[in-house]
């Protein structure tokens, strides 16, 4: 090191010597690469300077902006549902607070997540098997929480909410939300036609998202919380949160838009008539059953306006109650709902069976073969035809013999009598003159038959909408082939006299719903005209206590449907129902002669061969009555008229279980409250 | 001073207080303005991790602040150690740290712990030992020891390929870790060797162009060949900052968070809780790869540039060691360590910029990391010690003229 300059300078004017290291200096050649790299050290910095202030000022807003929505997420804040009021405003369905349990995925533990969820279940009381199920089906959507519970307020579950909420930090990734649930206030009360309310499913989610539904939400899942969801939900909140990378929530939630609460629906329901008609309903099997109809287990109730279709009572039975879907699920209560075998057991309570519930209609459908006869000029109204207890035609193979329910009468009657009395024979006649038409004359029957609305559905507001079945030779051809029928397709296809004979009687293959039926009767009742049910009334937005609740919009009823029935036909027609209640030869004149309310009604026992429980069938009697009243189409004491279909399942005779049933009704209708067992004995059987 | 340069055996109290006295002279000729430069630069480092990390370790805000504070302590010792070694023992044991260098490497391949899919570290108890860090300044000192040996025949293209296959064999090892950021960093020092050892700028021209022909067989002809040398997700990383918007949640999401991070910035930064990319973690590495991004969101462009006006500072006073260096030896070595010093901070903040590519090369001074702190402090005691000597060295020429 020190030797160096020593030796350079003893050497400094001598040609340099091969085998001695030239002396380092700092050569010209050296200084002029040293300063390329400074160079290229100050463009380094210039460049990166300038992308620095090119990133944060010149274009610094737009990613300050970025890194806010990095953070912020949107998160939607269920609005309360509207409530559901009947026609006088009284609540139906309304809202009360609750608390949902709520997981957030991505906040779940990694290691110990099973134990934690475990013991989570333990604690809420809902298997781990549910919750690991609703997880499974929301993975990949770690920002939507899932709710694994939902509790009413109530004593029962205050426990487990402290519990939860004081060992919060033993349960990340759970919350304990506040939400409001439905409430049913009248319990079992029209639970069919009100229908429930449930998390909205994957395939509904699939067809709804444009319209602004997103997983997680609750969402009417039958009768009217479903038909007329968009009106109720309201519009849901939006509410913004800080997350960090992971989803996580790392502040409260800020309302950027209130949740808007959901417009009230008010229904054309009464609900003082349908508390009557379901306790009708259920007095009438009661009734059945001690009048030795063991198997009369379920019914439903129809009340029109027969003016507009409004629907003022729509009672099936048997029912359940809506609230098992609130609030924590009691799987033995929910099972009748949804399990196969547990809803034969207490049958099918979820079916409404006012409006998809299909049986033959009998004796009640006799009007519209009249009608029909009447139209077609198959025959006159006075003219005499007679009723006989049998009834025989010659068949392909030798002679078919019908029977008329009543075995000891044999008269020629006119075509009110024949309605009065249900006289089979008579409309079997009917029947056979209506096979014997020539073929250019079509099948007029089943063409007025469609035109008073059978065969298909009624297009009421809410579902579901049977359309029952209205057979003719076509539908013959169609159903029975050589695939559905291998026997006998050959024979069955074909329409034979006695189709039409029982056709003419409401039997055989016709399936009807009671709505449709109460349609029919109400074109009777109002002149002519086909309506279109609705339970709709109007839809209003809430409003502050004490001031009329605002009306948005009313139904906008499609008119009525003239059905081209000429009006002295039906005025034939109306007379046999008339007669039908207040002759003494009527079917339902015992109950109906001394109603204040003039009445007029048709009785129905149709025969249907039913499924027993013990697994054999029988030929049960289907009761039925349909009716309307005031007859003459006016107000009673400012009661507007009302049609009225009852139906009990294997009820045996419609005069002996349907009409008192219906009987109630129209005594609720029209004010005349007159307790049941005073004109109904209890003992009293057939 | 002679007695002291004679005197290889006989060590007495005067040879002590001698070798004292030295190290008195030696540190009174360090470059002050160095020295401050990277004073300033761990310091302002320390303050903004400690920023950067508040929410990083829940409950202990000063997790990472107080590690980096050890790392610096480690560092010091480091830059003493870089000091007082004179340069020429360890140019004449050139041979030795040369081998260091490649057992070092070696070693990680015995011994080390494979973290996402790379073997790069040593585990020793709580910290991790990264060799490529301290392999960076050894293989320049090993580089310029060899360069240097031979001053005249730089000129031979023999005696510049030999340096180059010195030079390639360590770089390989690095490479099949695999760190390819760290093999980068090599190669740039190897280029910088040759660059200062003056080899001819034909033979540059030459080199440069072989190399170029390299990189582009390795990223395209060969796998169009149907040979992959780099796994798919490395060459992502490579091209993926030329078009950041093209797989936003994939490969190129860690460049788009960073980008938002240093835009959001703004001229005076969002302060440390309003910082919500590193306090929220969409920032990715926040601490190490990406810290830049992580003090431009906090401090702004104010910040940002403060801390590249200190590197600018470090790189010029670096430059200019090259020319006080008293020998060929020391220049070749501050050439190296500048050169790499200057890669690397452009390569960590121009990927947290999207105009470099996404490699795992820590910003010198400011990542957290141990060894690459005290990798670095010790790299700048050897350019304080180059110095120091060129000025002793300088004054006593001087004196003897």
């Amino acid at each position: 090191m020190s030797s160096v300059p020593g030796r350079s300078s003893s050497r400094r004017f001598l040609p340099p010597d091969p085998r001695v290291e030239e002396p380092y200096r700092f050569t010209p050649k050296l200084a002029v690469r040293v300063g390329m790299l400074g160079a290229l050290a100050l463009a380094v910095f210039a460049v990166l300077l300038l992308r620095l202030w090119g990133l944060q000022i010149l274009a610094g807003s737009q990613y300050l902006r970025d890194a806010q929505n990095n953070q912020l997420r949107t998160v939607r804040v269920p609005a309360p549902r509207g409530p559901i009021l009947d026609r006088e405003g009284r609540v139906l369905v309304w809202n009360q607070p609750g608390t949902a349990i709520q997981l957030w995925p991505a906040d779940l533990p990694k290691q110990g997540r099973y134990a934690m969820l475990q013991r989570l279940a333990g604690v809420i009381a809902v298997p781990i098997s549910q919750i690991a199920d609703q997880l499974q089906r929301h993975a990949g959507d770690p920002v939507t929480p899932v709710t694994v519970a939902n509790w009413v307020n109530d004593k029962a579950h205050e426990q487990q909410v402290d519990y939860l909420l004081e060992h919060a930090s033993d349960f990340p990734g759970v919350e304990v939300a506040q939400t409001t649930l439905r409430q049913y206030p009248r319990s079992t009360l029209a639970a069919q036609l009100l229908g429930y309310v449930g998390e909205i499913s994957a395939p509904e989610l699939k067809q709804l998202s444009k319209d602004g539904y997103r997983a997680g939400d609750r969402i009417g899942q039958a009768g009217v919380e479903a038909a007329y969801d968009s009106l109720l939900r309201g519009q849901p909140g939006i509410a913004q949160l800080r997350v960090d990378s992971l989803g996580r929530p790392r502040s409260a939630l800020t309302l950027e838009q209130q949740p808007q609460v959901g417009n009230a629906v008010r229904l054309t329901v009464d609900m003082m008539l349908q508390q009557t008609a379901e306790r009708a309903l259920r007095f009438s099997i009661d009734l059945a059953h001690r009048s030795k109809n063991p198997y009369a287990d379920g019914g439903a109730i129809v009340a029109l306006d027969p003016r507009d279709g409004s629907v003022l009572a729509l009672a099936s039975n048997p029912t359940y109650d809506p609230s098992v879907y609130v609030g924590r699920v009691d799987p033995k209560k929910l099972a009748p709902l949804v399990d196969a075998q547990a809803a034969r057991q207490a049958n099918y309570p979820t079916i409404d069976r006012a409006l998809d519930g299909v049986y033959p209609p009998g004796s009640i459908f006799k009007p519209a073969v009249a009608l029909a006869a009447l139209q077609e000029h198959i025959v006159s109204p006075y003219q005499l035809v007679s009723c006989t207890p049998t009834y025989t035609v010659k068949a392909q193979y030798g002679q078919q013999v019908f029977k008329n329910w009543d075995p000891y009468f044999s008269q020629a009657i006119t075509l009110p009598e024949a309605l009065a009395r249900s006289c089979d024979t008579y409309f079997y006649q009917l029947g056979y003159d209506f096979y014997q038409l020539p073929p250019d004359r079509g099948h007029p029957l089943q063409a007025w038959a469609h035109s008073f609305g059978f065969g298909s559905p009624t297009g009421i507001d809410v579902g579901p909408d049977g359309s029952g079945l209205l057979p003719d030779p076509e539908w013959r051809q169609a159903t029975y082939t050589k695939k559905t029928d291998p026997c006998c397709w050959q024979i069955d296809r074909l329409w034979k006299p006695g189709d039409s004979i029982q056709l003419a009687i409401g039997q055989k293959d016709l399936l009807v719903t009671p709505i449709q039926m109460a349609r029919f009767y109400a074109m009777i009742a109002n002149g002519g005209s086909l309506v279109t049910p609705h339970v709709f009334e109007d839809v209003e937005q809430p409003s502050p206590r004490g001031s009329l609740p605002q009306v948005l919009r009313r139904y906008t009823a499609s008119p009525p449907q003239p059905t081209g029935v000429d009006p002295s036909a039906l005025a034939v027609v109306k007379q046999g129902l008339y007669d039908a209640t207040h002759q003494t030869y009527g079917t339902s004149s015992g109950i109906f002669s001394s109603f204040p309310v003039p009445i007029a009604g048709k009785t129905g026992t149709a025969e249907k061969v039913v499924q027993l429980p013990d697994g054999t069938s029988k030929l049960l009697n289907q009761s039925w009555f349909c009716g309307y009243g005031p007859f003459d189409g006016t107000d009673y004491k400012g009661r507007p008229p009302i049609v009225v279909c009852a139906i009990v399942e294997n009820g045996g005779h419609g005069g002996d279980t349907a009409a008192p049933a219906a009987l109630q009704v129209f005594e609720q209708w029209f004010g005349l409250h007159v307790p049941p067992a005073t004109v109904f004995p209890p003992d009293l059987s057939r | 001073m002679i007695e002291y340069a004679g005197s290889g055996s006989g060590r007495g109290e005067r040879a002590v207080r001698g070798e004292l006295a030295q190290v008195g002279l030696l540190a009174r000729r360090i470059d002050w303005l160095l020295m401050l430069a990277v004073v300033g630069l761990v310091a302002y480092g320390l303050w903004a991790i400690a920023g950067i990390t508040r929410h990083d370790v829940a409950g202990d805000p000063g997790y990472f602040a107080r590690r980096q504070a050890i790392y610096v302590v480690l560092g010091a010792v480091g830059f003493l150690l870089g000091f007082l070694v004179d340069p020429e023992f360890l140019q004449r044991r050139k041979r030795l740290v040369y081998g260091l260098t490649v057992g070092a490497m070696v070693l990680v391949f015995l011994a080390g712990s494979v973290s996402r899919g790379s073997r790069r570290w040593i585990s020793l108890g709580s910290f991790q030992l990264q060799p490529s860090e301290f392999g960076k300044l050894l293989f320049v000192l090993a580089l310029a020891g060899f360069a240097a040996s031979r001053p005249r025949r730089t000129t031979s293209i023999r005696a510049v390929l030999e340096i180059v296959l010195i030079g390639l064999f360590p770089i390989l090892l690095v490479f099949v870790q695999p760190d390819i950021g760290t093999a980068l960093v090599y190669l740039a020092a190897l280029a910088a060797v040759l660059f200062v050892s003056g080899v001819r700028w034909l033979h540059l021209g030459v080199l440069a162009a072989v190399t170029v022909l390299g990189v582009v067989g390795v990223l395209w002809l060969l796998p169009a060949a149907g040979v992959h040398p780099l796994k798919q997700y490395q060459v992502d990383r490579l091209i993926g900052f030329t078009n950041p918007s093209k797989d936003p949640s994939g490969t190129t999401y860690n460049i788009n968070q960073s980008m938002t991070a240093v835009g959001a910035g703004g001229l005076r930064g969002r302060g440390v809780s309003g910082a919500t990319q590193t306090a929220l973690s969409y920032l990715p590495e926040h601490q190490t790869d990406f810290v830049f991004a992580s003090l431009s969101e906090q401090r702004g462009f104010v910040g940002g540039a403060f801390l590249l006006l200190l590197y600018l500072l470090v790189v010029w006073r670096g430059l200019r060691v090259i020319t006080v260096a008293q020998d060929v030896f020391g220049a070749i070595v501050a050439g190296g360590i500048v050169v790499g010093l200057l890669f690397q901070v452009f390569v960590n903040i121009g990927m947290t910029m999207g105009i470099a590519p996404i490699t795992g090369i820590p910003a010198p001074f400011l990542s957290v990391g141990g060894s690459a702190m005290v990798a670095n402090l010790t790299a700048i005691g050897v350019l304080q010690s180059i110095h120091a000597r060129g000025r002793l060295g300088l004054r006593r020429r001087g004196g003897s003229r």
